[in-house]
């Protein structure tokens, strides 16, 4: 550690100097800041803008009975539905995705296309200004329930041309209404979710 | 003569940083506007406090991944509760600690679930009071740092923790000793007014 006298010149006035010791103190006790990973380097997540902001708790009581009534009539609803062969299995739905910072020029579509029968939801993703990975790089679609990622949808490349990218993907879960899809870089033997490169359009 | 100065091991001074904080904008005035759900604002009040977080965090936990996941929850449970935040019962900052302490809180209790034995020597760290005081400290002085214009905290960084003499970071700089000098007092005397009545 450098010593303050020989950082600080003697001329400086008294009252001066010692602010300055002070911080000089500060500093050597504060040690060196660490270095950042390239996964907190990149910014903010996704899934860290995705959690609900918390509710004044007379609200959360009023809106949990509500959700509770809301649930009852659509369990019903959904049984009639079923019962017919119908309901939400045969909806179809396109959501847009934008590019992150980590990918700016980046641009999806989503297209979630009715279940089958077995209750797999096939999807398909065009997307558009996708960078071309390293060597052990892909791109991973994620499903994201409650603000969490909660299931992986498959995975695809990027040649990083200015040619669309058209995979098909799958999400063999039960889909919510409220479910929304990221999809995020990765390299091989990633056991976690990248840095997100596209994300829903707010 | 030239000094042949191996590279430093620090973090380099990003030349782009993302989006340059503007000074007037305070911490509050992000959290209103994060309470508004304006991401631009959450971004920077990222890049603002993701350092002294993770370094909290860091010497909590003394795990990396476990520090990052800490500063993941932190940074979610700011978007969350933004709108709890009230400008009139005082500043940000410790406000923000608070979250970051309870998310590293809560990793250690994992931590600890987790662990297999009990340590047979006691501990020779500080207890616990004395280390929330310093990681407060600690805390506070790396988010002061990153209010530095970048070419002075560069040449804090390089005078405190590189090894270097102000003259090796005159020459590894490129820049005149007096330079080297002129901005050490400028960021020490720019660090006590952004830590003065904080940590006196």
């Amino acid at each position: 550690m450098p010593r303050f006298d020989d950082l600080i010149e003697a001329d400086v006035p008294d009252a001066e100097r010692s602010r300055l010791q002070h911080v000089h103190d500060l500093l050597v006790a504060a040690g060196p800041p660490p270095e950042l990973s390239p996964r907190l380097e990149a910014g903010p997540t996704l899934a860290m803008t995705l959690s609900r902001p918390a509710k004044p708790r007379g609200r959360r009581i009023a809106l949990l009975a509500a959700t509770i009534a809301i649930l009852a009539v659509a369990f019903v609803l959904g049984y009639v539905a079923g019962n017919r062969g119908g309901g939400l299995a045969s909806a179809q739905t396109t959501m847009q995705l934008s590019g992150t910072h980590a990918a700016p020029a980046a641009l999806a579509a989503l297209k979630i296309l009715p279940a089958d029968t077995s209750g797999n939801w096939p999807m398909k993703l065009t997307a558009t200004g996708l960078p071309k990975l390293g060597r052990d790089g892909y791109y991973e679609v994620f499903l994201v329930r409650n603000g969490k990622i909660y299931a992986p949808c498959g995975s695809f490349i990027s040649k990083g041309n200015t040619r669309s990218i058209d995979v098909t993907l799958n999400a063999p879960y039960d889909l919510q209404p409220n479910d929304t899809w990221i999809v995020t870089k990765q390299k091989r033997g990633d056991r976690k979710a990248g840095t997100v490169v596209l994300r829903p359009t707010t | 003569m030239e000094l042949a100065l191996e590279t430093p091991r620090l973090r380099a001074v990003p030349a782009e940083r993302v989006p340059a904080p503007p000074v007037e904008t305070t911490d509050a005035d992000l959290l209103v506007r994060i309470a508004d759900r304006d991401r631009e604002a959450f971004d920077v009040l990222y890049h603002r406090y993701v350092r002294s977080m993770f370094g909290l965090a860091l010497r909590r936990l003394r795990d990396r991944q476990r520090a990052e996941d800490a500063v993941q929850e932190t940074f979610a449970a700011v978007w969350r509760s933004a709108a709890s935040y009230r400008p009139e019962r005082g500043p940000a900052a410790p406000w923000l600690y608070a979250i970051a302490r309870n998310a590293i809180v809560d990793r250690f209790r994992t931590q600890i679930d987790t662990a297999g034995e009990v340590p047979e020597i006691v501990s020779a760290d500080p207890g616990p009071a004395d280390a929330a005081e310093t990681s407060f400290v600690s805390w506070r002085v790396h988010r002061a740092l990153e209010t530095l214009p970048p070419r002075e905290r560069e040449v804090v960084e390089l005078a405190y923790w590189s090894g270097l003499s102000q003259s090796e970071v005159a020459e590894y700089l490129h820049i005149p000793l007096g330079t080297v000098k002129t901005r050490t007092r400028s960021a020490l005397a720019r660090l006590a007014d952004v830590l003065e009545g904080e940590l006196s």
